[in-house]
Order: structure tokens, then sequence, then C-alpha cells
């Protein structure tokens, strides 16, 4: 191997003076398995940023027609057969009447296709005003529906995956779920981040008594089971309290443990480093305390802490998904990807409706997207690889 | 040796008792109280009580005081009687309400974490001595999977699809039949069927952290200066693996096993959930719905002890299995 | 092959599989040891002279393929060309540790931390010698004691983490000797060591090998210990070998460029001190995608354009048992079909 890292020196010398993320970067594209989760958590966060564009229904656009109804049929071609605009049909309720094999009489509700009339599947289509990272305001949606004449019609629905209990359009309730879903583990991670830098750091620096207090806290919390412990937290959340509040008490709840890992490391971290030679170095040279630890000790293990972090992200949309899901965390009608879980905790449920559980694909590529990146990200912060 | 022991031991007091005021403290946190949410409840079926009656069950229940003097009630309790609160909820002991599902939740953890060590070294090894293989490679694609696939939505799927080639719906680990009958012969392949599932589902995830843990970690050893040298000396290739590369891969994965434990507690809440397992999980979140607290703060506590002792167990393990361990705490 | 030979080299090249493509690290080396003699094998680091050592016991990582012959005269076998046989079989297990065993350059890693030295020197002796237990014990301890580490009896129930460097040495000394080899091919044995427990592994070396008459094969890049200890000495750079002679022979006269640069690197005692001390310019090439001719082409001050980079000079005889391999030394090659070139 020592001949594979003189060429590369030789061959490129910016190699000499790239600084360490540039590396990192560098070997992280060569990873394939981490760069196609990097596109595919790009495009998820795209389209929790632009929700209520790609979005046709508003989060509050509710059908009762539509109630379980599974993905809307959409047609390619008419009815003799020759390929035209895709449109769909729209829902009507029907009482049948009629005997069973027994000759029992029965009466039964259906909803089926109205052939009546054609919905033409039509792209920028008005629908219910929004405003995107409320600022922008707008109405105009992806895709929509119109009717012959050309016009908006709100009593026809498209619903590419489905609709759940209420009616709801379930690809527009993912896209809204994201933007809780996908957004609470960052702060999260961000508050875990911190935390961890700041207690591992007073914990490593210090040593002492306080070090004694923090390591005891770290192991008590890593002790206790994270799912329970969440569980138990959140139900302490007051009950009736406004969306952005809750959001703000789950983020909370996830970086309560999501910190003590982290805080383990930099502790560890601090501790070898203080007696490294170019500490040392520094100290004798008159560098000041702060400055040794933001400007020659951080730098040396922030890739290691960064990949931790996206390694523990799974974790914490899994402590949200099941917070949500087990009816702790989001209530409808604000929505996650936990919260449109509920729907599947009735078998007979998923049963008569499968699509029902499209949310969790979403839920489990993002996780898996999360952990080859993490992954991929440790494989490049690793120098000797 | 001992000395050592005795050391982790007295260690493990202090822990408990920082463990068990910390779950204390946030079983209690949410505003009101189990009197509260009785009260609203009976309030809904049309029972008004006055504030006087309010007062007079929270001094009956204890639930008058700050939590700091609740505590110390609880604690003595415990230490002095055993007892560990009243269950307010059932309407008896905690101890009598959690001993119902404990043996039950131990004996599945416990098969659990056999099942994950048993599937996973192997084929951790396997994977480490045929590295790129197309073995290999499958169980690291399966790895990666089910670290990522969250427990209780993979007890939905295995849940649905079950249901879908079978008809049946298994939930739970005993059937009606057998809940009325007893149990029976004719019922034991049922009831391991049954079993599987949960095992499954919950033991995905760690089998697959400990195979990638092992695999990693052979690879490791095997790079070592030691196996060229024990190569070197005509040793074959079994012995290389088993006798040195495999007792040095095993330190991670001993102590790892609190932190598996962890895992099968933690997973194990919600998919016993989502199951109807008839194990702790349902009742954690019966009680913290109702604010039973200190049925609530039992179950988390026991599972807690359960792990610290876990750590304590893995730690002996550890200097029993590694010299250099043992020698640095003799001296 | 001749009789007073233990092991002749034929042709040896070693590829290693990469990312980049295939690096040829060894290139067709030969060389031969007698019985009871010392062989140094010097070089720079990455020349290839550990893959070659290890190479003869097969124990090179998987992706390193071996080509050519190596002849030994082993004992159940008869004469074999190691090579051929499986390096995860029972025929070349027979004779590791038994007829060829090795010493490693950090003794501090070599041993498993996590058993006793007795028991991991014990496992060559119940590998080779006698399944009984208690006699291999006692071997053990015997060759424990030869190898000049006292309080044997003791010292066989302690782990690695309890020696010092330069026992941990002669532990693993011990073990490769513990039954008798023909050959004991000695890794920088003593690179890692503090120069006071040097000079005491190499005289301890010494005198073994006059108690065994064993052959060594003596691996390193200090041409201070190579005098000391060998009879011969072969150069090796850049994967092949570019001189060989009796090790006086190399000292008073050296003839290729690069041996000549070594000698002139090393410190004499008597020179004076304003004196600098000579280097060879520039670094080793990468020994992917070589261009043609001679390795050592781009750091030769004696380089002749027009030969030296397009053909690959081979070892020739100048003397007694000196061999070379340079076309400034030995002249140009006036028939260069009857020359290797390498392909590009």
């Amino acid at each position: 191997m020592a001949f594979f890292k003189k060429k590369k020196i030789e061959k490129d010398e910016s190699y000499y003076l790239a600084s360490q993320w540039t590396l990192m970067w560098r070997k992280l594209k060569k990873h394939t398995l981490a760069k196609i989760s990097m596109v595919i958590l790009l495009i998820l966060y795209l389209g929790a940023a632009f929700a209520d564009f790609l979005a046709p229904y508003g989060l509050e656009e509710f059908s009762s027609l539509y109630k379980d109804t599974a993905p809307t049929k959409i047609y390619w071609s008419d009815e003799e057969g020759n390929s035209c605009a895709p449109y769909v049909y729209k829902l009507k309720k029907e009482n049948i009447k009629g005997r069973d094999e027994n000759g029992k009489l029965y009466m039964e509700t259906v909803v089926t296709e109205d052939t009546s009339e054609k919905f033409y599947l039509t792209f920028f289509v008005e629908g219910c005003e929004y405003k995107i990272f409320g600022l922008i305001p707008g109405n105009i949606h992806l895709y929509g529906l119109v009717n012959e004449a050309g016009e908006v019609d709100r009593s026809a629905r498209i619903n590419i995956f489905g609709a759940d209990r209420y009616g709801g359009c379930i690809f527009s309730r993912i896209l809204f779920g994201a933007q809780v879903s996908l957004t609470v583990p960052f702060v999260s991670a961000a508050i875990s981040f911190v935390l961890g830098i700041l207690l591992g750091g007073v914990s490593g620096y210090f040593g002492g008594w306080i070090d004694n207090v923090i390591q005891r806290v770290i192991e008590v919390l890593s002790a206790i089971p994270s799912i329970p412990l969440w569980l138990a937290l959140s139900a302490a959340i007051p009950p009736d309290i406004s969306v952005s509040a809750m959001y703000l008490y789950i983020t909370i709840i996830l970086s309560f443990i999501g910190w003590t890992g982290l805080a383990r490391v930099v502790r560890g971290k601090f501790i070898s480093l203080r007696n490294e030679d170019f500490v040392m170095a520094a100290r004798l040279a008159g560098v000041s305390d702060f400055k040794i630890i933001v400007k020659h000790m951080v730098p040396g293990f922030l890739s290691y802490l960064i990949v931790n972090l996206t390694l523990g992200i799974p974790g914490s949309i899994l402590g949200e998904t099941s917070m949500s899901y087990l009816g702790l965390g989001m209530k409808a009608p604000a929505t996650s990807w936990g919260v449109l879980l509920q729907e599947t905790e009735r078998l007979a449920d998923v049963a008569q409706c499968p699509w029902k559980m499209i949310p969790l694909i979403f839920v489990i590529v993002t996780v898996l997207a999360f952990n080859f990146l993490g992954d991929g990200m440790r494989d490049a912060a690793d120098p000797y690889k | 040796m001992l000395k050592y022991i005795g050391k982790r031991l007295l260690m493990f007091i202090p822990t408990i008792l920082i463990i068990s005021v910390l779950i204390f403290f946030i079983i209690q946190l949410p505003p009101g109280d189990y009197v509260t949410s009785y009260v609203a409840a009976m309030a809904a079926e049309g029972e008004i009580f006055t504030a006087e009656e309010i007062q007079e069950l929270r001094v009956y229940y204890g639930l008058d005081d700050p939590w700091y003097i609740q505590y110390f009630d609880w604690m003595k309790g415990i230490i002095t009687e055993g007892d560990f609160g009243f269950s307010f909820e059932h309407n008896k002991p905690v101890w009598d309400v959690i001993m119902e599902r404990l043996p039950l939740t131990l004996a599945v953890s416990f098969v659990i974490l056999v099942f994950q060590y048993a599937v996973s070294l192997p084929v951790g090894i396997y994977c480490a001595n045929h590295q790129y293989s197309v073995g290999d490679y499958f169980w690291s694609f399966v790895g990666f999977v089910g670290t990522a696939t969250p427990n209780f939505l993979l007890a939905i799927i295995i849940m649905y699809w079950i249901y879908v080639e079978t008809g049946e719906v298994y939930l739970g680990l005993f059937s009606t039949e057998m809940l009325a009958n007893g149990m029976r012969w004719e019922y034991v392949p049922e009831f391991l069927f049954r079993c599987l599932i949960p095992l499954i589902v919950i033991g995905t995830s760690g089998t697959c952290g400990i195979i990638r843990t092992v695999r990693a970690q052979m690879l490791d050893e095997q790079s070592r200066q030691y196996t060229l040298t024990a190569r070197a000396k005509g040793c074959s290739e079994a012995t290389i693996t088993y006798k040195y590369c495999l007792r040095a891969a095993l330190n991670p994965v001993v102590s790892g096993l609190s932190g598996s434990l962890r895992t099968i507690f933690s997973g194990s809440t919600v998919s016993a959930i989502v199951m109807n397992l008839q194990i702790q999980g349902p009742v954690l979140l019966a009680a913290l719905k109702s604010q039973d607290m200190y049925l609530a703060g039992t179950i988390v506590m026991v599972q807690a002890i359960l792990v610290v002792v876990g750590t304590l167990l893995s730690d002996i393990a550890l200097a029993w299995l590694d010299p250099r361990i043992r020698f640095s705490e003799r001296g | 092959m001749d009789n007073n030979n233990i092991i002749e080299v034929k042709d040896l090249r070693i590829n290693i599989k990469i990312d980049e493509g295939t690096l040829t690290a060894v290139r067709g080396v030969n060389f031969e040891i007698r019985k009871g003699e010392t062989l140094g094998l010097v070089g720079e680091s990455g020349c290839g002279k550990s893959l070659t050592s290890k190479a003869i016991l097969g124990i090179n990582e998987k992706k390193c393929k071996a080509e050519g012959e190596i002849w030994f005269e082993a004992d159940e076998l008869g004469r074999v060309d190691l090579l051929t046989l499986n390096p995860r079989g029972k025929e070349i297990r027979s004779v590791r540790g038994k007829q060829i065993s090795m010493i490693f350059q950090e003794p501090m890693v070599a041993f498993s931390p996590m058993y006793t030295i007795g028991n991991q020197i014990n496992e060559a002796t119940l590998l080779h010698i006698t399944k009984d237990k208690k006699k291999a014990k006692e071997i053990s301890l015997e060759v424990m004691r030869k190898v000049g580490i006292a309080n044997a009896e003791k010292r066989y129930d302690q782990y690695p983490h309890e020696f010092s460097g330069g026992m941990l040495q002669r532990a693993l000394i011990a073990m490769a000797l513990v039954c008798n080899p023909k050959l004991l091919i000695a890794d920088e044995p003593t690179t890692a060591l503090d120069v006071t427990i040097q000079a005491q592994i190499l005289e301890l070396m010494k005198s073994l090998q006059k108690d065994f008459g064993m052959s060594i094969l003596f691996i390193t890049h200090d041409l201070g210990t190579v005098a000391r200890m060998c009879d011969r000495v072969a150069v090796m750079y850049l994967g092949k070998i570019v001189e060989s002679a009796p090790a006086v022979e190399i000292y008073k006269n050296p003839q290729h460029p690069y041996t000549q640069g070594l000698i002139g690197s090393v410190h004499k005692i008597g020179t004076k001190n304003q004196e600098r001390l000579f280097s060879i310019e520039g670094t080793v090439p990468l020994a992917l995608n070589l261009p043609a001719g001679c390795g050592f082409y781009d750091r030769c001050h004696k380089r002749i354009e027009g030969v030296c980079n397009v053909y690959d000079p081979s070892l020739v005889d100048i003397g007694e048992d000196h061999k070379i391999a340079c076309f400034a030394c030995t002249g140009c090659p006036n028939a260069p079909k009857n020359q290797e070139v390498t392909d590009k």
C-alpha cells in the first residue's frame, strides 16, 4: 500500500493541500450507496420543503366520500382503446340491494366510479391557498384535476396513494408528514450536538467531581431503554397545545438521550488529546486554553462527531414515529409519518387497505438512506482507509 | 477477580439510586395525577366529584405531597417492605401487576438475546472468512436492511404478510383457544410459530447489528500480526479463526450485551403493543396514559436495573475473557 | 538442485491486485540459501523483501499472487516446489513452523494478547513434535531457557503484556526454534528494539545458529546488522535483486550504483564530522505500470540513456560469487533479444 499512497501524491499535488473536509467529500463521492442515499434524502427534503406546492390537497381537505378508498385509477386510453390524455373518474356512492346465496336480503352502500364524466389530470392547477415557508403565497399545485370544460372541479379527487380513514390524500399527507418527521430528528440532532460537546467537553476538560456527576448521569440515561423513556417523557407533554409547541417538546425529548453518546465520545477525545504532543506544543507556545480547544482539539474529532450524529438520526426518526404512532406525539389534524401509520394499527384495516402501508416505505427508505450515508461518512472520515 | 467484582457491585448501588430518582421525577412530570384523570373519566360518565372529595382522594393516595416526599415514601416502601406502591388502574399492588407479565417478558427477552447471538456469531464469522463472496454480500445487505427497519414497522409488515398468505391473524403469543382451554400438546406447534414472529420482529435489528460487529472485528483481527505468527507456526485455518481471531473479536460483542438488552426492551415495548403480546410493553403504555405512576415507574425501573445488571455481567465476562483487563484491574 | 542448497528461489514474481490494477511487487527474484549460511536480504521499505520471505511460507495475503518456483528439500515430501502446495493445506503446514519458521519485526504484536506465552510456544511443539502435553511443555521450557528467558517456569504462564519487548523477541525466537527448523526467516527481527537489546538478540541468533545448525534468511534494511550477521548479501531494489555477493565483498567492493549509495549513506566511525552522508536522490517509483528499463534508472547517476531506460538488466556474474544487474557496470546489451524487456 505504500506504493499506492505515493502515487496519489505525485499524481495530484492538490491532495497535499486539500482540507480534511475536501478529502472526506472526495472519498464520500466514491461510495456509491452513500451517493444514492444523498440523492434520495435530497429529494425527500425538497419534497418536504415544497410540500404545499407538490401536494394536490391541503392538510385539512378531506372528502368523506373518499374514506378508505384505494389509489385513484388513472386511465390512459378512452373507451375505444385509443390512447388519450390521462383522466380519472370521480367516485359516487351507490346503495345496492341483493340476496346472498342463502337467499337472505341485504343492503349495502358501495363506492364506485362514476363513469359519466371524465376529469383530466393536469399540471399546475389552482387549489387551496398556501404559503411556502410561511412566506411565499400561492395556490398553484403541481397537479390536479380539471373537468371536461377545463375548469377546476373539487368534487373529483386524485389520490395516487389512496385515502386515509378521513378521506385525506395519503400522498399529500406523506409530504406534510415529512415536514415533521424529517426535521424533528435534525433539530434534535442539533440540540444533542450542542449538549454533547458542551457537557462532554466540560466533563473531559475539568475532570474531578463535575466529570463524575456527568458520567453518572450519562451512565444512568444510557441504562434506561430509550423508547420507554421517550414514552414516559412524552406522557408529560400537556395535552391541547399548539402544533409548534408539540414539535418543540418532541425534539427536546428526542435529544434527551441523543447527547449522552456524543458527550462520552467528546470526553474521551478531550482526555486523550489533552496529552497529545501538538496540544502540549500549543500550550508551550502560549496559546490560550479556549483557543487550544476550539482551534486544535475540536477540529480533530469534528468529523467523527458528525458521523456519529448522522448515524443517530435514524434512531430519532424511529422515536418520533413510535411516539406519534402510539398517540403520544403529534395528533391529527397535524400529521407526521407516525400519525399516518396509526391507520395500520388494526390488522384488518391494513388487510383491506394495503395502501395505508405506503408511509411505512418512506420511513424505511429514509432510515436506510441515513444509515448508508452515515456508513459512507464513517468510511470517508477514517484517515486510514 | 473477586475484588474487581466487589468494586463493580459497589458502583451498582448509586447508579440504581440515581436511576430511581430520575425515573420517578419523569413519571410524575405530567400535570395532574391519577386522581385528576380518574375524576375526568368519571365526569364524562356524569359522576361529579366535589373539590373536597378530590382533595380527600389525593390525601388517601398520598398524592398531595411534593414529588420528593412521594419518592422517599416510595423508596422506603421498596427497601423496607419490598412494596413498590399501588397501581390505581389495576387496583392492586404494583408488584402483583408486574409479576403477571414479568416472567414472560424476561423469557421473551432472554430467548431473543440467545437467538441474536446464536444467529449472528456464525453468520458474522462466515462473512469475515468469505469476505466479498456472494454470501457476504447477501448478509451485508440483510444486515443493513435489518438494522434500518424499525421493528414495530417490521411487525406490521410481517403480520400483514402472514395474514395475506394464511388468512389468519396471529396476534399475541397465545390464541383464544389456548387461553380458554389452557396449554395442550396439540397447541405446541402453533405456539412456537407464534413465538417465532416476535423473535424475528424484535430480534432482527439486534442480530443484524451484531453480525456487522462480528464481521468487522473478525476482519480486523485477521489482519493482525499474531494471525501471521500463528500461520507461520503451522496452525490450521480453523485454529486461527476460532482460537485466535474469535477470542479477540468477542470483546466488543460481550461489551455490547447491555446495549443489546436495552435495544430488546426498547424494541419490544412498541412491537408488543402492535402484536398484542402479553408482555410489559402494553401495560406500560396504558399506565403512562392513565398516569398510574407507580406502575409505570416500576416497569421502567425494572428494565433499567436489568440493563445495569447486564452491564455488570458483561464487565465481569470481559475481565474473564481478556487477561489485559484482568491485570489492569488487579493493579 | 545443488545439494548444498537448502532452498532455491527461481524467478519469483508477486502480483498484488489493487483497485488501480495489478501491482508487481516482486519482479523475478532468484537466490539460494546454502546449508548453515546466513543470507542477508537488504533493501528499502517496500522493495518486496518481506513479500518474498512470506511467499516462501505461503503466508502472504490472498490478494498477493506468487508465481515462479521455490524448491525446498522437505523432510517427508522430499524435494518440493513450495508454491505448488495449497497455502491452506496440510502439506505446507507440516513445513511451516517445523522446517521453516519465521520471526517477525514487532514482537509486541506477534503474540496474541489473549493467551499465555507458554500456550503459544507450546502450540508449535504440540503441532509438530509430540501430542503428549507434558513432554511438549518440557521441550518448550527447555527452548525458553536456551534463548535466555530467565525463570522460564514462571514466564511460561505469563501473558505477552507482562513481557518486555526484548523478552518477547526471545520468546518469539524460542517459538520459531522449538521444532529445530532447517531454515529460519528473520524479518527485521531487531528493528523495533532498543540498540542494546538489538545486540543481545543478534548475538543470541548467532549462537543459536551454531547450536541448531540452521540456515537463516535475514531480512533487514540496516546494513550494520548485515555486516554482523550475514555470510552473503542480496540487495533488493523495486522487487528485483540488483546485486548479490559475500558480505565482505559487498562492503569492500560494491558495484551497483544503488549498493554504492546504500553503503555510502551509512555513517562510519572515523569519518570527519563535516563530511555529509551520501543520500540517494528521489524516491522509489510505484511498481504499478512501471516503464520499461531498469527500475533504478530515474535515480541512477551512471545511467546510459537509450539503454538503461529501454532494457531491464538481469544478474550477471562479475566475480567469485558476485552477481550484479547493471548495464553501466557489465556493459551494454549487444543482443537486445536476449534481454528481458518489461512489458508496458
